[in-house]
């Protein structure tokens, strides 16, 4: 029963924390739509904000994000783009393209360390794009190398295969504006483009992936960002950020050291310092998210890249968790420390072990006893009942809010492959993220396997 | 274990019962979403002729018609949403008759109403409206609106509003106070709301920086970044010595970006001030000024422990004539560390650009530059290499 209770938990947690997204959902429709960005994304008086863009062999993609970049609705950014050491050649189409050149003594002012950088190059007829080309040091690394080159006071981490939409940065900057004394982090919202019409560097038409790997993910977003951000960022205990698309308060990011290097999930790390050193050293401060601000990426399409993403990002949740375990439940880090850790190692780090062990207990006890099969069938149509409302409620949030899939039938298809995601794929999850912790143990730190299609045959599939 | 099963068994129940509420409203949701849409559509479509014939008569004289037929609701809403959209994209008389023409269809009367809905959302929906519709009338229900709720992105959407309706200067200082009276830094977003007013900028700017309040004269001079408003400029001379930290480094830099001219001991005050801004608006300043008398003054502050002075002091250095960048050569010569730094980029950027003189004068003074530096550093013509690793020296990141 232990077992079934912990589920029933689990789920209610949720159900809170995604009854905090609700009770905010309703102010997001409202300033999204009311909002006036044709004026600010013209004025002179929003901060300037630096792209810092981490590039390890995305020659397929990268050209057309950094189009996507450089015609942003901002009125003063740079786009850095960060070659970490690509064995491909990210770094001569960019050349190609942009008609770069080596600058002969460019000016870096950061101190945070890095690898060794090889040059930068630059194109006074593109002033705002800057390439980065250094040793390999991973994504923690270029982000640094990123901070040390960059001139503005904001710093924004993009993936290099993800595509911003036009809006996307100043509606964050609105958030800023609004409290920058206070903001030191806020998130966009990340949306999978598999399936999506993709041009000019941007989604002309969103649709649902035709995959179903993409689409379990789709699901899986809407629930984490819309379900659970929204609530955890009303109470100022946001655990991440996605590296996918973020901006962050400079001075701050290097008074924590920057980026920590050598390991995956920089994301959660970054964030979590940040929480610790503004409750360190009592200073007033939020991170936060903004779900109208979009960012769309490609979602690894195979059972392969998928279940190396999920790997790594177990390892990076474990990593964080050791390495920060003294804010558990310690006062000092309020939300921090008395709610959103805990939360984290109880109900996600360590959430594979619960349902595994008690599910064995459950099969077991049922195979002594076969009268007791209603108790299994309880803890299936408990797990299966409260993870399929969540995501009713999430695909609500997004109707009530954002409206983007406008067909009848993307509906029906989010709410079968909400159900069908229990059937196989949910089960996977916790193997990962099982596999993950394991490759922990074991040390292993690489970064795995990451294929890129192009946006163009992307587009074309769709 | 039989009660704790019912514990279960209602738990299962009762998310059995919100998943089918919540398909049952999703679907709804979704029906009345596409057919709203399917209607707007439909709407636009019917009155295409009608919205010709506006933009085909704002320019003529007289009132202009409303439009034909009894309207249903979501039709007036799509007719309001265009006037408004209209009214954001022209000025002057045809916002005018735009703005008249929302009046006579009755639209700023019903949202005024809307202005008392005991629902927040209708009220906020109406705020909206109101402003994209400049109706004066409604400032005041607007004022107390944005006075009565808590500060949160919302208030900037009644603050904007007010700032679009507004005919009297009163009503938009009054409007940032109460923004600004909950203590957020928010004097950049309040610029720009303030911004969207149609009235005088110079009148509106010239109350706020008179004011005796220091966070509205941080909005007034934070306001003034891109606005040529010389009647202010007496203002900011006074500013100058405000005691306020920000509005002086404000007041300064705005103060000397209009290249006025500086007595010698100004240039040392300005120099020596405690705030890096200042002293790097200074230093920025004294190379367009051609104030080749403070030479030595820049030379000291290639010294300065802020990057954006070393940088700036570098900059004016070397627009000060061959005066200038001899001072930059020995500093880049016999200074060490961060000053050798701060010259040294400066020359090589100098030599770097100047190569790709074109008119004559440009060629003599390059020339000249060239012979300095060949002086000092000799007759190679490979850039100056710097030391690797010292860039790093005092980085700071004020930026």
């Amino acid at each position: 029963m232990v077992t079934i209770y912990y589920v029933m938990i689990v789920n209610i947690l949720y159900f809170a924390i995604m009854g905090l997204s609700y009770r905010n959902i309703l102010t997001i429709f409202r300033r999204s739509k009311y909002s006036s960005y044709n004026t600010l994304s013209g004025s002179e008086l929003v901060p300037s904000v630096s792209l810092l863009v981490p590039a390890y062999n995305e020659e397929l993609t990268i050209i057309e994000n950094v189009y996507c970049l450089m015609t942003l609705n901002y009125p003063t950014y740079e786009v850095i783009v960060i070659n970490d050491g690509s064995s491909d050649k990210t770094l001569s189409v960019l050349i190609s393209e942009f008609g770069l050149k080596k600058m002969s003594n460019p000016e870096i002012r950061g101190t945070i360390d890095t690898q060794n950088m090889r040059g930068i190059y630059h194109n006074p007829d593109y002033p705002q794009l800057f390439i980065i080309d250094k040793e390999n040091g991973g994504k923690a690394d270029s982000l640094n190398a990123g901070i040390n080159f960059s001139h503005y006071p904001l710093i924004s981490s993009i993936d290099a295969d993800s595509l911003l939409e036009k809006d996307a940065l100043i509606r964050m900057a609105r958030m800023y504006m609004e409290n920058p004394e206070e903001m030191v982090a806020i998130g966009g919202d990340v949306r999978i483009a598999n399936g999506c019409l993709i041009e000019n560097g941007a989604v002309q038409k969103v649709s649902l992936p035709r995959k179903i790997w993409p689409m379990f993910q789709s699901i899986e977003y809407l629930k984490a960002f819309l379900g659970g951000r929204i609530g955890w960022s009303h109470m100022n205990g946001l655990v991440i950020v996605s590296g996918a698309f973020g901006l962050f308060r400079k001075d701050y990011v290097i008074a924590v050291g920057g980026y920590r290097g050598g390991y995956p999930g920089e994301d959660m790390n970054i964030i979590i310092k940040l929480h610790r050193y503004m409750l360190s050293h009592k200073l007033p401060y939020r991170v936060a998210f903004c779900p109208e601000a979009v960012c769309w990426t490609q979602a690894p399409d195979s059972y392969k890249i998928i279940s190396n993403q999920r790997m790594r990002w177990g390892r990076g949740n474990l990593k964080n968790m050791i390495e920060n375990r003294g804010m558990l439940f310690n006062p000092k880090y309020k939300v921090m420390g008395m709610i959103t850790m805990p939360y984290n190692v109880l109900f996600e780090t360590l959430n594979p072990y619960f349902r595994i062990t008690g599910l064995l207990a459950l099969m077991g006890y049922t195979l002594l006893d076969m009268t007791h099969w209603r108790i299994l069938l309880t803890f299936f149509l408990l797990n299966f009942l409260s993870g399929y409302l969540l995501s009713v409620g999430a695909i609500i949030l997004e109707e009530i809010a954002f409206r983007r899939f406008k067909k009848l039938s993307d509906l029906w298809k989010m709410l079968l492959f909400s159900a069908l995601k229990f059937v196989g794929y949910h089960q996977l999850g916790v193997l990962w993220r099982i596999q993950g912790h394991i490759q922990y143990l074991r040390k292993n730190n690489s970064w795995g396997a990451m294929t890129r299609q192009s946006w163009k045959e992307e587009s074309e599939a769709a | 274990m039989f009660s704790h099963l019912i514990v279960a068994y209602i738990f299962i129940y009762i998310c059995l019962g919100l998943i089918g509420l919540g398909i049952i409203l999703l679907l709804q949701m979704k029906v009345s979403h596409n057919k709203e849409q399917h209607r707007r559509e439909m709407y636009e479509q019917k009155h295409h002729d009608y919205f010709k014939y506006i933009q085909a008569h704002l320019e003529e004289e007289g009132a202009l018609r409303l439009p034909p037929g009894k309207l249903k609701p979501l039709e007036r809403k799509v007719i309001q949403e265009k006037y408004m959209e209209w009214i954001e994209q022209f000025k002057g008389d045809y916002r005018a008759r735009l703005i008249q023409l929302c009046r006579d269809a009755g639209f700023v009367e019903a949202d005024l109403k809307a202005l008392s809905s005991v629902s927040f959302g209708r009220r906020l929906d109406a705020a909206y409206r109101l402003g994209g519709m400049r109706a004066e009338e409604a400032v005041p229900a607007l004022l107390q609106m944005l006075q009565k709720g808590k500060y949160n992105s919302l208030s900037i959407i009644i603050a904007r509003s007010i700032a679009k309706s507004a005919q009297k200067s009163e009503d938009v200082l009054e409007m940032l106070r109460i923004l600004l009276s909950h203590g957020k830094p928010i004097h950049h977003l309040a610029a720009d709301i303030m911004l969207e007013s149609g009235m005088d900028a110079s009148g509106l700017l010239l109350k706020l920086l008179d004011d005796p309040d220091p966070a509205l004269v941080k909005v007034g001079l934070v306001a003034m970044w891109g606005q040529a408003v010389p009647e202010v400029m007496p203002v900011l001379g006074r500013l100058v010595g405000s005691e306020e930290k920000d509005v002086r480094a404000e007041a300064v830099k705005l103060y000397l970006s209009s290249n006025p001219a500086l007595k010698d001991e100004t240039i040392v005050h300005l120099m020596s001030d405690r705030n890096w801004e200042v002293r790097a608006a200074a230093a920025k300043a004294l190379g367009p000024l051609h104030a080749a008398g403070s030479i030595p003054l820049l030379v000291k502050a290639l010294q300065d422990a802020n990057w954006k002075v070393r940088y700036n002091s570098a900059e004016s250095l070397a627009a000060l004539g061959e005066a200038g960048f001899e001072a930059l050569c020995q500093a880049a010569l016999s200074g060490a560390g961060i000053q050798r730094e701060a010259a040294l980029q400066r020359i090589e950027l100098v030599m770097e650009l100047e190569q790709e003189h074109s008119a004559i004068e440009q060629m003599v003074a390059y020339n000249k530059k060239r012979l300095i530096h060949d002086r000092y550093f000799g007759v190679k013509r490979k850039p100056v290499k710097r030391m690797t690793g010292v860039a790093a020296v005092g980085g700071d990141y004020t930026a």
